[in-house]
Parts: structure tokens; sequence; C-alpha cells
């Protein structure tokens, strides 16, 4: 995407949270992409019938059939530990900041951090 | 032979026909439920005193912690759908419905990191309590956020109505077989008899109508955003801990997942039939032959028996001999649907009551299932069986096209969109994506384990298969000994309904109250009259919805599907280009969902001039989710370049610190 960002004022630069979500979203994209060209493509061709063709049997993996095995649920634990190292290791702890003080009609200005719900 | 005075048939039969055991465990648990959700909604109503009224009511002060974001985030996500009708397929269609969800697999990472972090933060750069709110602070546009009020009230009303219908029929299938259910439908269709608006309403469906809305709108209204995420919270529970207890009892009832699983490749589909029921002679009064009868013919030559199941609920009225079906509005039939049974194994263990001698049974025409009818295998492989659609359940485009929904139509979800500002901090989101992958790991997955099982140990329920949930329910429990469980079971489908409901709701009251209201017509009203006007709204428009779930439209699920894919086809590509493109402009961002909802209701509305009914146009067998999303997504980025570029001052806002 072309940005034409306007060039920085001096001590300005581009908000750090802005940045880390950015590329944070941009892997998220690419970990979809990935489980899509993998998931689609090992269903369809080894899970897939073709006209007029009868299964009465099929290979399973722990019960599973293997398309289903190998096509969604080893993705999906695969996907699992991308998430844990995603979660703990890769995201930014980034300070979201304090709330603006917009809906004055609340009474106390900017709602804040409260404890939790 | 039967006195024609004495009661019709055979008590065996028509115990095992309609499988009544008497039991009120169903309606305990919703008892138990609805005083659970109630009490939440008191708690919640305390915690508006202490707090500002709008950004508590709408967002909870933006104080969610993990486990209060994260189940409220999955519990919303997680409609009826998910406990009735995605079960309902799997036993279905079989095993293919583990590629149908597959993208489940990414969904919480993708759905709350994709754009959780950033949203959160620019709304509480401006105090944005909506996403209309941030929308429009972001451009510094009114109109823009005037065009995002009014597609959140259209499509979130329509799916409001609908959603109150299936919450309706959920509790419906779920109490049916229950005496105090029943004795109480009696009492409500004497007494509103004679209302002219709602004399013509099933009885039944009346009953959890008013039940159920009154229930949803009651919490919503006092308790606001803390109770319906509270209530999130406790559905949370009640499903995993559902699950965890369906799973091995139904791989020990089944012994085994790869007994199952062969048994299943081993099933054909059943065939669909039309039977004559008739007695010799006419009875002195009605004969009621309940949907889902077990029948049977034995050829007399060989043995052989063919078995078949009811579908609808017949009637051979006194003074005849032939069974009809009451179609309303329609002439009544002697035509009475059912399937028969295919499956070699399943015909030798059905045992079904030896009938009254004089009803006899005659097929008058069958037909096979469009894909899979008579072929084995197509339990466990793709693209499924499938009665009407002769390129199966699921063909490779629908695959692709469902692959993109659940993920990118989450994404795009102003419901969702709205957890996303609650949450209290980066590291809240960082666990509570961590927790949502790992709940739906032990959801969605065991759910197809489950429900294939239940094809295996529950033949004959695609007569309705949206009961099997709390039929494998029922199964196992009493199975294991512990009758009682499925009560608990049973709720699981009620919570997920009302959990979407509620949010929906508070979604529109909160559209028309801080958006439209207090932003264009009265800014300077007093907090008091804010607070009695958001009650006024919420509960109007609950009323509203109920009223207009007394007559509803019909394609209640594709209406579903409608608005919830027309939603992120309006919303994703704006709202991405918002948070993440410096470059992203008003002009652009409009014409995005402008033009997202436009192509999207194209082609449903040419689906419904061609093909006459509720169904929409698939541009190369796609969803139209896909050509809605892609239109969005170019006319954002088009427009925005071929239009001036945002203030400097707005950007610097935004974008830098």
């Amino acid at each position: 995407m072309p940005t034409d960002t306007p060039p920085s004022q001096p001590g300005e630069s581009l908000d750090p949270v802005f940045v880390h979500a950015r590329r944070e979203a941009f892997l998220i994209l690419g970990l979809f992409a990935l489980c899509f060209l993998w998931a689609i493509p090992v269903c369809w061709f080894s899970g897939y019938l073709g006209a007029g063709e009868e299964a009465t049997s099929i290979s399973t993996i722990l019960g599973v059939p293997s398309w289903t095995f190998w096509g969604i649920a080893m993705p999906w634990i695969a996907v699992d530990i991308f998430t844990v190292w995603f979660c703990f290791f890769y995201m930014k702890n980034d300070d979201l900041g304090e709330t603006a003080d917009a809906d004055t009609l609340d009474g106390a200005p900017g709602a804040g951090e409260a404890r939790d719900a | 032979m039967h006195d024609p005075g004495t009661a019709a048939f055979p008590l065996p039969l028509l115990a095992q026909a309609n499988g009544d055991d008497g039991s009120n465990a169903a309606l305990v648990a919703f008892g138990l439920y609805v005083l659970g959700v109630l009490f939440i909604a008191w708690l919640s109503s305390r915690m508006q005193k202490k707090r500002g009224f709008l950004s508590e009511y709408f967002l909870g002060s933006r104080s969610l912690g993990v486990w209060a974001f994260a189940l409220t985030f999955a519990a919303t996500a997680s409609s009826g759908g998910s406990f009735m009708g995605f079960p309902s397929k799997v036993y279905t269609h079989g095993w293919i419905l583990a590629l149908w969800i597959g993208s489940y697999m990414v969904v919480p990472i993708f759905v709350m990191g994709l754009m959780s972090k950033r949203l959160n933060q620019v709304a509480r750069k401006t105090g944005a309590i909506t996403i209309p709110d941030v929308l429009r602070d972001r451009f510094d546009c009114a109109k823009f956020g005037a065009l995002s009020i009014l597609l959140i009230v259209f499509f979130m009303s329509v799916n409001l109505v609908a959603q109150f219908k299936a919450g309706s029929i959920i509790l419906q299938t779920l109490l049916a077989d229950v005496p105090i259910f029943r004795s109480t439908v009696d009492g409500v269709a004497g007494a509103v008899g004679g209302i002219w608006f709602v004399r013509d309403v099933d009885p039944g469906y009346l009953t959890c109508l008013a039940v159920f809305a009154a229930v949803v709108v009651v919490y919503t209204t006092y308790g606001g955003f803390r109770a319906v995420v509270w209530t999130d919270v406790l559905q949370g529970f009640v499903m995993v801990l559902g699950i965890a207890i369906l799973l091995p009892l139904a791989l020990w009832k089944v012994g085994g997942l790869e007994n199952a699983t062969q048994s299943l490749a081993r099933m054909t589909p059943p065939l669909l039939v039309e039977l004559e029921l008739a007695t010799e002679t006419a009875r002195g009064q009605d004969l009621v032959i309940p949907k889902g009868t077990w029948l049977e013919l034995v050829d007399p030559a060989d043995g052989s028996r063919r078995i078949f199941r009811t579908k609808r609920r017949a009637t051979i009225e006194s003074g005849k001999t032939t069974a009809t079906l009451r179609n309303a509005g329609k002439a009544d039939t002697e035509n009475i649907p059912a399937i028969e049974i295919t499956v070699a194994e399943q015909i030798a263990e059905i045992q079904v009551k030896p009938l009254d001698a004089r009803l006899t049974v005659s097929v008058l025409n069958a037909r096979d299932y469009e894909y899979g009818g008579g072929r084995r295998g197509v339990y466990v492989t793709g693209p499924g069986p499938a009665a009407d659609e002769d390129r199966g359940f699921l063909p490779l485009s629908l695959a692709v096209s469902f692959f993109f929904m659940w993920a990118f139509s989450g994404a795009g979800q102003p419901s969702y969109m709205v957890r996303m500002m609650a949450f209290k901090s980066s590291n809240t989101l960082r666990k509570a994506i961590f927790t949502v992958s790992i709940y739906y790991s032990l959801i969605y997955f065991p759910i197809v384990i489950i429900f294939c099982c239940a094809r295996v140990f529950l033949p004959g329920w695609e007569i309705d298969s949206d009961r099997i949930m709390p039929e494998v329910a029922k199964t196992l429990t009493a199975a294991a000994g512990w009758p009682w469980l499925a009560g608990l079971l049973v709720a699981a489908p009620f919570a997920a309904v009302m959990s979407t409901m509620d949010s929906f709701l508070l979604m529109i009251s909160s559209a028309l109250v801080r958006d439209v209201y207090q932003r264009h017509i009265n800014p300077g009203v007093s907090e008091k009259n804010l607070r009695r006007l958001t009650y006024v709204a919420t509960l109007t428009v609950g009323v509203g919805a109920m009223l207009g779930a007394l007559n509803p439209p019909a394609y209640l699920q594709d209406i579903i599907v409608y608005t919830g894919s027309g939603l992120a086809a309006c919303f994703l590509a704006p709202v991405f280009a918002a948070l993440y493109w410096p470059r992203a402009n008003a002009t652009g961002a409009f014409a995005g969902m402008a033009g997202g909802f436009i192509c999207h209701l194209s082609l449903y509305a040419g689906g419904f001039w061609m093909y006459q009914g509720f169904r929409p146009i698939r541009l190369f067998n796609f969803d139209p989710i896909l050509p809605g999303l892609v239109a969005s997504a170019v006319l954002t980025v088009v427009v925005t370049l071929r239009t001036a570029p945002p203030p400097e001052a707005q950007v610097r806002k935004f974008f830098y610190r």
C-alpha cells in the first residue's frame, strides 16, 4: 500500500504501536494464507471422491480419516503452537494509552483502567 | 383387535416413537440458566451506578480482563449454530464438516490479532465507545459515521429478528417432550385464540418466543455490556464442559473412533420416501402417528426387512382409514414423508415394536440423495452426501468460500470489533488470543468427532437433524447412568443463542442512543436522561424484534448468513484501511463501505429474482462474501488514491507519536 506518509517533524516518529500492530497483522495474514494453501489442496487431493467412486474403507490415523488428520487436525495443532509463540514471544506488549475525555457526559473524565470484569 | 372406541396406538410403539421419557431435565436446566443470567444482570446494574454510564453500559469501561475478553469473544462468535446447526450438519454430511469448519484453526488469532491492538488504541485516542464513533473520529467525517450507523442498524435488526426466531425454535425443539411445557402450550393456545395478531402463530413457538425474548431483553436492558460479557463467560464454561462430557461418552458408546469411522465408511445415505399408512377399518377417534415413528415392512417371501422413519406427524382421523398430513396453508395430503434406512447393519439392529395388525405401510415413491445416494464412503470423504444438491454438500468452490468466510467475516463484524475496544491492555489481548485458540480447539474438532459417532449409535435422525444435539446428550448420559446430566448439556444451545442475541441488541441500541441521538440530535443531554433513554431504546428494540419474529420471514438461516457476510463485506476493508494506512481518507473508506454493501446486496437481489427464493448468485460458485470483500477493498484503495490525501494533522494524530 502506498503510504504517502507526511514527513516527520523534529522529535516525531511513527507510533510504535502502529508499527508493531501492522507487522503483526501482516504476519497473521501470512499465516492465514499458509493454512489455506495447505488445508484446501491436501483435503481436495486426498479426501474427495471422484465421479462415481466409492470408498468402502478409509485409511485412518487415530480413528480420524487420513485426509482430515493431515489436512485439518495437524495444521490445527501447528497453528496452536504458532499462536503460543506469537502471543508470548513475538507480539509486543504495547502501551495502548489513556482514554481521551471525549464523552464528558459520562461524568468522570476518561474511563481509564479499571479492575477486571 | 382394538375396540374402536378405545385409545389409539399400542403405548409401547408411541413411547418408542416419540422418545418421551417424561424428563423435565431440559426445563430445569433452562430455568437455572435464566436465574443465573438475571442475577448477573442485577450485579452488573449495580456497577453502572459507580462509573460513567455510557462507557460502562456499552463498553464495560474498557476494563475487560483475560477471561472476560476471551470468553465474551468466543461465546459471541458461537451462536445457536455452533450447538444445534453445526452438529446437525456433521450428523447429516459426515467428516467433510472438518473442512467446512477448518478455518476456525486460525479464527482466534486472525479475528482477535489482526486489528484489536490498533482498534483499541485508536478508540482510546478519541474516547470512542462505538464503531461509528471510531470511524467518524478517525476520518473526522460525520457522513461516514452516519453510513456506518445505518448499515449496523439495518443488518443487526434483520439478524436480530432471525436470531429471535432461531432461539425460539431451539427452545421449542429442546422442550418438545417436556410434559409441563406441553401443558403450558395448551394453555397459551387457549388464551391467545382471540387475539388477532397471534392467533395464527403456533402456540409452542409463541410461548418459547415470549419467554426467550423476555429473558434476553430484560437482562440486556438492565445489565448492559457487562451483563452481556459475564453471561458470555458463563456460557463459555457451559459449552466446554458439555463437550468435555460428551466426547469420551460418545467414543465409549461406539467402541472407539476407528470403529466409528469404518462404520461410517460402509454407510449409504437413506432413501427419501413417501408412504401411505392405513388401517383396515375406520376408528372411532383420531389416531396420531407422531413424527419420528419407526415402521417396518417385512417381505413374506424371504423375510427381508425394510425400516422407515416418519418425518412429519400424521393423523388417521376418526371415520377414516388413511393417514393424512396437515399442511398449514396447503391441501392435506396422504403422502407421508419418511426416510428408509439403507445400511444393512442398522437394519439388522433396529428393533421396531410390533405394529397394530391393521396398520399397513405402502411405499408410494422413493428417491436417492442427489449426491451420494447408494454410494459407500460418502460420509468419510468430500464433498459429502446431499439430498438436494448434485454437487454434494461441500464442492471445492464452497470449501474455499467457507475457509475465507469464517476468518474474514469474523474480523469484519462490528459486534466483535466493539469487544476489541473493551479489553484493558496488550497483555490481556495476548493471553486472550491464546485462551480462545485453545478453547476453539477443545470445542469444534471434538464436535465433529461426537456427531460422526452419533451416526453410528443414533440412526434415523435425518428426519430432524436439528434435534441431534439434545438427543445425543440424552442418550449418552442415560447410557452412562447419569440422565440428570442431560439437563446441563442442553443448556449450551440456550446459552449460545442468548449470547449472540444480547450482543446484537446492544449494538443497535448503542447506535441509536450514542451515535444518532447524543451525537446529532441532543449533544447536551443529561446523564440521567441518557440512562433512561438507553433503557427505553434497548427495551424497544428488543420488543420490536420479538414482534417481528411473530411472523418472521422464511429462509431464516439464509438471512443470518446474508447479514453476517454483508457486515464483513461493508466494514472489514474500510476499518483495516483506517487503522493501518495513513493515506486512507474518508472518501475512499466511504466508497469501500458502500461498494461492499451494493456488491453483496446485488448478488442476493439478483439471486432472488433468478431463483425466486432467498438464494444468491454465486459468481464462479463462490459465496457472495468473496466478491463483496474484493469490491470493498478495491474501491477503498482506488477511490482513496484518486482523491485528496487526508489532512496532515489527522495522520499525525493517529500514526505518529
